[in-house]
């Protein structure tokens, strides 16, 4: 085969063209005699959405759209044949991702050293031990505008110097591997697909530091990731890029793994401090930072996975060229676990100023189902939820604070019309109650009464007031609480407050959830004129809660209805109601 | 291995040499292995001795479709370079036969294809 066609129907929604558009260009191509030549393949997904029915043609790289069949002709003739592109028919696409952290996810065999050093692996590493100062990478890492990537977002360059220049004798460096947060698997793929590169950046925080112990935090849940990460250390010790005199150099760095024990909470830098010393994780106020005080009261520095990722192609490319990608204040690339109602759920890396709308709808195909997008949720439990009219700003930490979120660590959650905002806020609050590890009364009584008042909203027993006594425990706890958690828990309630106020007093006032997910709010029952007595509800009931036969007709028995919303998905004459 | 100098690492890196030329890859994380990438992976190597093909075979991480795993990169000399996605034990066996040795691509599987590289 000389050249191969790609074909998809692009379009949501309407009718699949893209097996008519395939036998018809076959047909085409056998009218010609071409069929020995042209390889014609229907894809799954071709990378572009809503563009109609695309072609992609190989090796000559053009990419066409809105394609009808009375195309086909000359797409053969003047494109296909002739390496031509059409001009008015191209449809021009740039892929939006660009990758740095995840760039050798997949590519590479996580487990072999030597696949990571045949693509470029170590070499940052040499370069530095070699020919750079640790005032130097500093410089460089200042020069990139790196910041942290576990949620906060602190320059990166500046820890690091601070923690160099405390005087001591022992300094640490700590691998943050945590990743608590619901709906995020960022920091997991990258331990498991390429472990060698998580490494490679401690051993340059260790260098500039003066560090000459680190430690992977990892969370025990990520039972590959501890393995991968594991075998990895054991062959950077033997190809002596661990150990003592890395590389030849005068430079020795001891590398060991500890295991999280499944709190949230650990994933706070003082709290995992406590947790790596073998004492119950626990937070306790800063300052001291832990570039002071950290690991057994020595000077240490705390980075995250994706943070540790990105320093060695810093190092190769230069400081330079890493700020050249991203916005102002917000540097670099970001991972994002992007799931719940999109099409393709899985992880994306795009330039910071990339829009959320860039990255639902043309990397992730847009809404499963193609129902109406509400909000993306980032930041997990300390984030917020940012609604549909604020979709084309670009993403960077400043521009998700001011919108009440954070960029976190890279959840990105998509909500449709059947999301309910109030039971988004409970489902994080209630996670953050349950995380809470009790120390401080702002975060511990604070978090239990705002999710007693959520559930009093969901079960239609608050009155307008308790909105306001809501605002008042959220400032209070954002204010008082020791940590991290307590002092972000409320940020999805007073989020989904300010953009979904209505929804709330929906709640509220004429005890309806407009989404149907609060299920003491409405109810199901059949609408007599409208139902034309098919049994299809009663058949598919799982609780048998319908009653009734083909003749006398069917009813559905409240008490003993779960709200499953079987009825209402199985009836095809639109007689269910849920008020 | 003996500890290697920063001149070892060098020859390592460029006696890894180009790229082989055929090689398929196949998505190992969390991800891959929930949906089924155990018994695509055997299932793949079984094929290829059964037909003493000479095709490397590689474990990797995950690409970032996780809603297309299992996930089978597949690159042989003479066909373009594509991701299979959802892929089970009779599509891997399909692969085999029909890409690997026929330099046929399959129908309705393709999530990715990769260009100019
Ligand atoms: C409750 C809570 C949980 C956290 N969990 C994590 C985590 O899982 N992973 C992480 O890297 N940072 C987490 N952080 C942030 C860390 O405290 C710390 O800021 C981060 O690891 C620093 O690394 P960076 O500068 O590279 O971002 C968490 C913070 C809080 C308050
Ligand atoms: S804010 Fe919450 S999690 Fe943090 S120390 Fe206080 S009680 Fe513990
Ligand atoms: S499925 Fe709809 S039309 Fe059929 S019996 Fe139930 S309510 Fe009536």
């Amino acid at each position: 085969m000389e050249k191969t066609v790609f074909i998809k129907d692009t379009d949501g929604g309407t009718k699949d063209r893209t097996r008519e558009f395939y036998t018809e260009f076959i047909n085409q191509l056998r009218e010609r005699k071409l069929e020995d030549k042209i390889q014609v393949v229907r894809v799954a997904d071709v990378g572009v959405y809503n563009q109609g029915v695309v072609m992609r043609l190989l090796p000559d790289n053009f990419l066409y759209g809105q394609l009808e069949m009375a195309n086909i002709p000359a797409l053969i003739d003047e494109s296909v044949v002739p390496g031509k592109r059409i001009d008015h028919l191209t449809c021009h696409h740039i892929s939006k991702q660009m990758k740095i952290v995840l760039r050798n996810c997949g590519v590479i065999d996580p487990e072999d050293i030597e696949d990571y050093i045949a693509h470029d692996g170590y070499q940052a590493l040499a370069k530095v031990l070699t020919e750079y100062t640790p005032e130097k990478v500093i410089e460089e890492m200042k020069a990139s505008g790196l910041r942290g990537r576990g949620g906060a977002g602190y320059p990166t360059w500046l820890k690091w110097k601070f923690t160099r220049e405390v005087k001591s004798d022992e300094k640490y460096v700590i691998c943050n591997g945590d990743e608590g947060d619901p709906g995020a698997y960022m920091d997991r793929s990258v331990l498991e697909g390429d472990p060698h590169t998580v490494i490679e950046g401690m051993v340059i925080a260790a260098y500039v530091v003066g560090a000459t112990q680190g430690y992977f935090y990892i969370r025990a849940e990520y039972p590959l990731a501890v393995d991968r990460i594991q075998k990895a250390i054991a062959q950077a010790y033997d190809y002596g890029l661990l150990g003592k005199n890395i590389l030849g150099s005068s430079f020795s760095l001891d590398v060991d793994v500890r295991l999280g024990a499944g709190a949230f909470v650990c994933g706070e830098e003082t709290a995992l401090l406590a947790s790596v010393e073998g004492k119950r994780g626990y937070p306790h106020p800063r300052p001291p930072y832990p570039a002071v005080k950290g690991l057994w009261n020595h000077p240490t520095v705390i980075n995250n996975v994706e943070t540790l990722a990105n320093i060695s192609s810093i190092m190769l490319k230069g400081g330079k060229w890493f700020s050249g990608i991203g916005t102002e204040t917000s540097k670099g690339t970001k991972v994002f676990a992007v799931t719940g109602k999109v099409k393709n759920s899985g992880l994306v890396e795009v330039p910071m100023g990339t829009t959320l709308r860039e990255i639902v709808f043309d990397i992730g195909g847009g809404v499963l189902n193609d129902k109406k997008i509400k909000a993306v949720q980032t930041g997990g439990p300390s984030g917020g939820v940012i609604p549909e009219d604020f979709h084309n700003i670009p993403v960077g930490y400043e521009n998700l604070q001011k919108l009440g979120s954070i960029m976190g660590s890279g959840g990105m959650i998509v909500m449709d019309e059947t999301d309910c905002m109030v039971d988004i806020a409970k489902f994080y609050l209630r996670f953050c109650v349950d995380e809470s590890c009790g120390k401080c009364a702002p975060c511990r009584i604070g978090g239990t009464q705002l999710l007693n008042i959520l559930e009093k909203i969901s079960e239609g027993t608050a009155h307008l007031d308790d909105l306001k006594k809501m605002r008042k425990i959220s400032f209070a706890m954002q204010k008082a609480s020791l940590c991290g958690l307590g002092q972000t828990a409320s940020n999805p309630v007073l989020s989904t407050m300010s953009f979904f106020e209505e929804e709330y007093k929906t709640h509220v006032v004429d005890k309806k959830c407009p989404s149907r997910r609060c299920s003491r709010l409405f109810s199901y029952s059949i609408i007599q004129e409208k139902c034309v007595k098919c049994g299809a509800c009663y058949r598919n009931c799982p609780v048998n809660a319908i009653s009734g036969s083909r003749e006398s007709g069917y009813k559905i028995s409240e008490n003993a209805c779960i709200r499953c919303n079987r009825c209402f998905e199985v009836c095809k004459f639109n007689a269910i109601d849920r008020g | 291995m003996k500890k290697m100098t920063k001149e070892e690492l060098q020859k390592l890196k460029e006696g890894w040499g180009k790229e082989k030329k055929n090689w398929i890859r196949v998505g190992y994380s969390s991800c891959g292995i929930a949906a089924g990438a155990d018994e695509v992976y055997n299932t793949l190597r079984e094929e290829i001795s059964k037909r003493n093909i000479n095709i490397e075979i590689k474990k990797c991480g995950c690409v970032g479709m996780c809603y297309a795993e299992p996930l089978v990169e597949v690159n042989v000399e003479g066909a373009p370079r594509v991701y299979y996605g959802k892929v089970d034990k009779d599509i891997a066996a399909k692969i085999v036969e029909r890409h690997v040795s026929g330099k046929m691509l399959l129908n309705d599987r393709i999530y990715d294809v990769k260009v100019n590289s």
